[in-house]
C-alpha cells in the first residue's frame, strides 16, 4: 500500500496522476462503496454515486491542500454525494426524501443483491427511518468500524456530539425493532 | 470523612461517568443487531470498477470536434435578418415590454428553481440575510405549541454538542 503523502504528491503531478489515481481507486473502492451503499441501499444507485465520488476526487485533487487526511477528505465527499443523490432523486421524482427511502426499502425485498433475512430487512428499515446525519453516523460506525475520532474529522463534528447521536440512533433502532416484534 | 491519602495521578475525560451508562446500555442494545447488512454486489463488480471510472473520466475530458450548423458564408445574411427582427420588435412592441418581461422572468425563475438548478451555497445566502426580522418577531404571538417545540428540539438539537462546544 502506497503511503498517503506519496500518493497525494503523485496525484498532483500531471505525469503520475493516472497511475496514482488507479492506485487510489483500488485502495478505497470497497470502503467507499459500502459507505455509500448503506445510505442509498440500491446497488445501481451506489455504483453511480461511487463513480461520481471518484470523478469528483480526480477533478478536485489539485485543490486538496492536505489540511485533512486524504482518506478523510474522500469519505467526506462520499458522504456528501450520497446525501445529495438522495435529495436529487427525491426532487426528480417530485417527492420527499422519506418517500425515496420507503421505495428503496420496498425494492430491497425483491432485490437480487440483497440476501438479508427478515431480521436484517427489519434492521435496514429501522436504520432508514433515522434522519440522514444520524444514519450516516450509525452506519459508518456500526458497519464500517470507524472510530468516533475518525468520524469527527470526516463529518466535522465533536466526538461528544457524535457519541450522543450514535446512542440516540441505537435507541431508536432498538425501539423500532421491539415495537415491530410485538406487532408481528 | 477519611481523606484519600494516595492519589493515582490518573485522570478521566470530562463527563466520563455521566456518559458511561448511556454508552453501556447502547452497547447492550447493539448485541441484538445483525452483524451484517445483507447487501451483496454483482460478481466481479470491484474488478471492473477501476476501468469504468477511468472510461467515464476520459470520455468526459475528450474534446469533441465541433461541426458548425451554419456554413460561415450565410452568417452575414443571418446577422442582417436578426438585426431586422430586433429593430422591428423594438419599434412595434415597446408598449408591453415591461409587463411581458416581468411575467417571463417570474415564470422562468420558477421553472429554474423547480428543476433544481438553484444551487446556492448556504454561506452565500446568509451574507444577504440581516437579522431585523428575527429581532422583530414576537415569538409569543406565533402559533408554536409547547409540544411542537419540544418535539422539534428533541429531534433536531443535539444537546451534547451544544454542551461540548460551549
Amino acid at each position: 500500500m502506497v503511503e498517503e503523502k506519496v500518493l497525494v504528491t503523485a496525484l498532483q503531478t500531471e505525469a503520475d496522476k493516472e497511475a496514482a489515481f488507479r492506485e487510489l481507486v483500488s485502495q478505497y473502492k470497497e470502503r467507499l462503496y459500502w459507505q455509500i451503499r448503506n445510505m442509498v441501499l440500491d446497488h445501481d444507485d451506489a455504483d453511480d454515486v461511487l463513480q461520481n465520488t471518484f470523478i469528483k476526487i480526480f477533478r478536485n485533487i489539485n485543490s486538496f491542500k492536505g489540511e485533512s487526511k486524504l482518506h478523510t477528505w474522500m469519505y467526506r465527499i462520499a458522504a456528501n454525494e450520497s446525501i445529495t443523490f438522495l435529495n436529487n432523486k427525491a426532487k426528480r421524482n417530485n417527492t420527499s426524501i422519506e418517500a425515496v427511502k420507503d421505495n428503496a426499502l420496498r425494492n430491497l425485498e425483491s432485490d437480487v443483491y440483497f440476501e438479508g433475512d427478515a431480521i436484517q430487512l427489519q434492521f435496514q428499515k429501522a436504520i432508514a427511518l433515522l434522519p440522514e446525519r444520524q444514519r450516516l453516523i450509525f452506519t459508518m460506525k456500526y458497519f464500517e468500524d470507524h472510530t468516533f475520532e475518525q468520524l469527527s474529522q470526516i463529518l466535522d463534528t465533536s466526538v461528544g456530539g457524535l457519541k450522543s447521536s450514535y446512542h440516540i440512533a441505537v435507541k431508536k433502532i432498538t425501539q423500532f425493532i421491539k415495537t415491530n416484534n410485538e406487532t408481528l | 470523612m477519611k481523606k484519600n491519602r494516595n492519589k493515582t495521578g490518573f485522570k478521566i475525560p470530562d463527563n466520563y461517568f455521566a456518559d458511561f451508562e448511556a454508552q453501556l446500555y447502547s452497547k447492550i442494545d447493539e448485541i441484538n443487531f445483525p452483524p451484517r447488512t445483507g447487501f451483496k454486489v454483482p460478481e466481479n463488480y470491484f474488478e471492473r470498477l477501476d476501468d469504468s471510472v477511468f472510461n467515464k473520466i476520459t470520455a468526459s475530458e475528450k474534446q469533441h470536434k465541433v461541426i458548425s450548423l451554419f456554413p460561415t458564408k450565410y452568417l452575414g445574411y443571418a446577422a442582417a435578418f436578426a438585426a431586422c427582427l430586433v429593430i422591428g420588435f423594438s419599434i412595434f412592441n415597446t408598449a408591453n415590454e415591461q409587463e411581458t418581461l416581468d411575467a417571463l422572468q417570474l415564470a422562468t425563475i420558477d421553472k429554474y428553481i423547480d428543476e433544481g438548478n438553484l444551487n446556492f451555497d448556504l454561506y452565500d445566502i446568509t451574507t444577504f440575510i440581516d437579522d431585523d426580522n428575527i429581532i422583530n418577531t414576537n415569538l409569543e404571538e406565533q402559533q408554536f405549541s409547547e409540544a411542537v417545540l419540544k418535539n422539534y428540539l428533541l429531534e433536531n438539537v443535539d444537546e451534547k454538542t451544544l454542551i461540548d462546544e460551549q
